[in-house]
């Protein structure tokens, strides 16, 4: 990005321009599962805010969202659900795995639970702990920005 | 009959009357350390609903199982039951709370068979319970009016909580980019 | 023909469908990835123009196993996936494990510093989770910054429990014969500081809230239930208690010492979302009430039992004393057998009656542990409260009963 002192404009590639506007307004969905849903849901309180790098707007529908963050464990019963939601996200989309129910099953390596999302969504990011401190979740949304500006995932657009 | 502890006498009379209702279909009456229990056979539930109810006892706590096996008989149905004073639910409020009473009934269904009679006909809430109890033990509800699984998804294989159903499930539903297959043995060292 | 003549599409309706008939409704499916539903809830609305009909909760979307999972874990080790259950109220789950536990064991000696503590964090956790519940009932009814100001309060008593037990929301701090450690230095000095701050903050929320025409619009007389119905339905808690029934576990059948604390049983008659809101706001204030008086009496002395077949000895023995590092080698790799029997343990958990009813067969894990889930109950009543009310209202009452799904799940 180049700014000239003179004009009132500024002269990009349209690859930057995209991947600026897209790290720096990353709209989660909405989903809360278990229990690191309420950390999820510290994270737009006042002590952590989340505002700060432009997350805040948690959107309720998964049209308008393009940050699936799946936060706590996946039960049998839930997973055709929340792949169909992950399908309704338009594309570029990403998926932080919260936890280490959403992660890998936790300590619920049972008949009930999914060992790891990663069976039926591509991840990102994974973040552990149980739950995941805010923080925790704040420095998987500054790895994500990272690799969103890196190129990763936001090429998904590119090759269709 | 085991004799009754100090300060429980709404069960006392209820123990006594259940023993005269049911005859044969009492197996045991005890007073535990937490409440009074009486174990009976399925055919007598209803009947002894009736005499608990008829007892004051006019909130159904609880519904569940358990699963004894290897053991005979093998499922457990256990139902808890609290009395609250009359008094206290037509709104005439004690500051010092209401001082109510538990007690709990054992049933014993048939193993091959596992059928208890239903008690959505007698309580609202015994709906969703009883359905559990079906979902993860297949214990059959005579008379419930929607017996389907509830916590499983419907087209799911075994009841879980069986002991005879391995912790880990009989396959995977979900693998990443494979089909879904057995359960992979547990490997230890 | 005018504008307004809609006589032309006369042909399109079903001209004998009446207001109230079968055909005349709409099935609307609300969730499981639904706002308002506080998590994995799907309810089946069954709609005549904007009033419910019949609403049916599906449920099952968060089944952990936790149950199973317990029964494969030794007895101490269970308390972690106990915890896990009720996820805005941990400590309650454990509490009332822990005792169950303690009761199948004959344990009667706890000492009363760890009595104590146990009536303190279970209140702290109360009010933890009653904060939560208004800040998140408040935002589906639109007031986003209550959310705010509960959060925040929220995150003072989450900075306490992680300053003592390390862990800010699954603690499993409570053990079977005391707890895990001991509280560390400057545990007292925190507690003074919430116990002087909390009112303030407390009776600011009670001000924005509780003549908020808002609020009282959206809340009064929505999802009534008279006193018969609650306690035909199996409703516990701040829900039967709204419906005037003064029932409270820690008052009928007290446990931990809560006989010699000094509290009302906050209740109220109107039993509708309105009244269940304002007595979740007093039991805050009861909460910070015992908090109190448990500070005040704080006592000296051990967290845990003398017992070294329950609980392993101190790290410091256990490098000089043979005989220790033989029992921590003993309950780490085989933990403890408890004698056979079955009991029912229930606690008063933030939303009611939470129940365990837990057998032993003698082994050194649970053969069973039974929960009686209060919000499974509670939330069934939903068929009974919806219908009749509009579609809006609905999201008002499920906000009202609280649910956890982690809990109505397992
Ligand atoms: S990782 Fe822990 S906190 Fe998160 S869902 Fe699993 S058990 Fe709950």
């Amino acid at each position: 990005m180049e700014m000239s002192p003179q004009q009132p404009f500024i002269t990009t590639k349209l690859d930057e321009f995209t991947k600026w506007a897209q790290t720096s307004a990353i709209w989660p969905m909405t989903m809360g599962l278990a229990c690191c849903a309420i950390e999820m849901m510290s994270i737009v309180s006042p002590r952590y805010d989340t505002s700060r790098f432009g997350a805040e707007v948690f959107r309720s529908s998964p049209r308008q969202s393009d940050l699936m963050i799946v936060s706590g464990r996946v039960a049998n019963k839930m997973a055709p659900i929340l792949r169909q939601l992950y399908d309704q996200m338009p594309d570029p989309k990403w998926v932080i795995s919260m936890g280490a129910c959403a992660s890998s099953g936790g300590i619920f390596d049972n008949y009930a639970v999914l060992p790891g999302v990663d069976s039926i969504l591509p991840v990102d990011v994974y973040v552990p702990g149980c739950p995941p401190s805010p923080d925790a979740l704040i420095y998987a949304l500054m790895q994500l920005r990272r690799e969103i500006a890196a190129g990763g995932k936001a090429n998904v657009l590119a090759r269709g | 009959m085991a004799e009754v502890k100090a300060g429980r006498a709404a069960t006392a009379a209820l123990l006594a009357q259940l023993a005269a209702d049911l005859g044969a279909s009492l197996l045991d009456a005890v007073s535990a350390a937490d409440m009074d229990e009486a174990v009976i056979v399925a055919a007598g539930l209803l009947p002894a609903v009736d005499a608990v109810r008829a007892n004051g006892f006019n909130l159904l706590l609880d519904i569940g199982a358990t699963d004894h096996h290897p053991l005979t008989p093998r499922f457990e149905i256990s139902y808890h039951f609290l009395a609250l004073p009359e008094d206290a639910v037509a709104g005439s409020i004690p500051s010092s709370g209401v001082v109510p009473a538990r007690f709990r009934l054992r049933v014993f269904p048939d193993d091959r068979d596992p059928v208890v009679p239903s008690l959505c006909g007698r309580w609202p809430n015994a709906d969703w319970p009883e359905r559990e109890v079906y979902d993860l033990f297949g214990v059959r509800f005579d008379g419930h009016p929607d017996l389907r699984r509830i916590l499983m998804p419907d087209d799911w294989e075994g009841y879980p909580l069986r002991k005879d159903y391995p912790l880990r499930g009989l396959n995977r539903r979900f693998n990443p980019g494979g089909l879904p297959g057995p359960v992979p043995p547990v490997v230890t060292k | 023909m005018s504008a307004t003549d809609l006589s032309i599409f006369e042909n399109e309706r079903d001209l004998t469908a009446q207001p109230g008939d079968e055909r005349d409704t709409l099935v609307l499916s609300m969730g499981p990835q639904h706002p308002s539903t506080h998590g994995v809830l799907r309810v089946m609305l069954r709609l005549d123009g904007e009033t419910v009909v019949t609403a049916d909760p599906e449920i099952g979307f968060l089944h952990t196993g936790i149950e199973k999972q317990a029964e494969n874990l030794f007895w101490q080790q269970a308390v972690t996936v106990v915890d896990r259950a009720d996820y805005l109220a941990p400590l309650s789950n454990s509490l009332c494990y822990v005792l169950a536990a303690e009761k199948l064991l004959g344990i009667q000696n706890i000492p009363p510093r760890a009595q104590v503590l146990r009536v303190m964090f279970a209140e702290l956790t109360r009010i933890a989770s009653h904060l939560v519940q208004l800040g998140t009932h408040a935002m589906d009814l639109g007031a986003q910054s209550i959310f705010m100001y509960a959060f925040e309060m929220r995150e003072r008593i989450l900075e306490i429990m992680e300053f003592v037990t390390g862990a800010r929301m699954h603690q499993s701090w409570f053990r079977i014969g005391g707890l895990a450690i001991d509280v560390p230095k400057g545990f007292l000095d925190k507690m003074d500081d919430f116990i002087g701050r909390f009112p303030e903050r407390l009776s600011d929320i009670r001000a924005i809230l509780e003549k908020n025409i808002i609020i009282m619009d959206r809340l009064i007389g929505v999802g009534k239930m008279t006193a018969h119905e609650a306690v035909e339905w199996g409703m516990t808690g701040p829900i039967l208690r709204a419906s005037g029934v003064a029932y409270d576990v820690r008052k009928a059948f007290p446990y931990s010492g809560y006989e010699t604390y000094d509290f009302d049983i906050c209740t109220r008659t109107s039993g509708d979302s309105y009244a269940r809101f304002v007595v979740r706001l007093d039991e805050m204030y009861e909460a910070w009430r015992i908090i109190k008086q448990a500070r005040e009496k704080f006592p000296d002395g051990p967290v845990t039992i003398d017992d070294r077949k329950i609980l392993p000895p101190p790290k410091t023995e256990i490098q000089h004393s043979m005989e220790a590092l033989i029992h921590h080698f003993k309950l780490v790799s085989s933990g403890f057998n408890v004698p056979e029997g079955h009991i029912y343990q229930a606690v008063e958990s933030p939303r009611g009656e939470l129940g365990m009813y837990v057998t032993s067969a003698g082994g050194n894990k649970p053969w069973r542990v039974r929960w009686r889930p209060p919000s499974f109950y509670n939330l069934q009543a939903l068929r009974k409260l919806a219908p009749g009310n509009l579609v809006a209202d609905v999201v008002a009452i499920i906000g009202s009963l609280d649910p956890v799904f982690g809990e109505v799940d397992r």
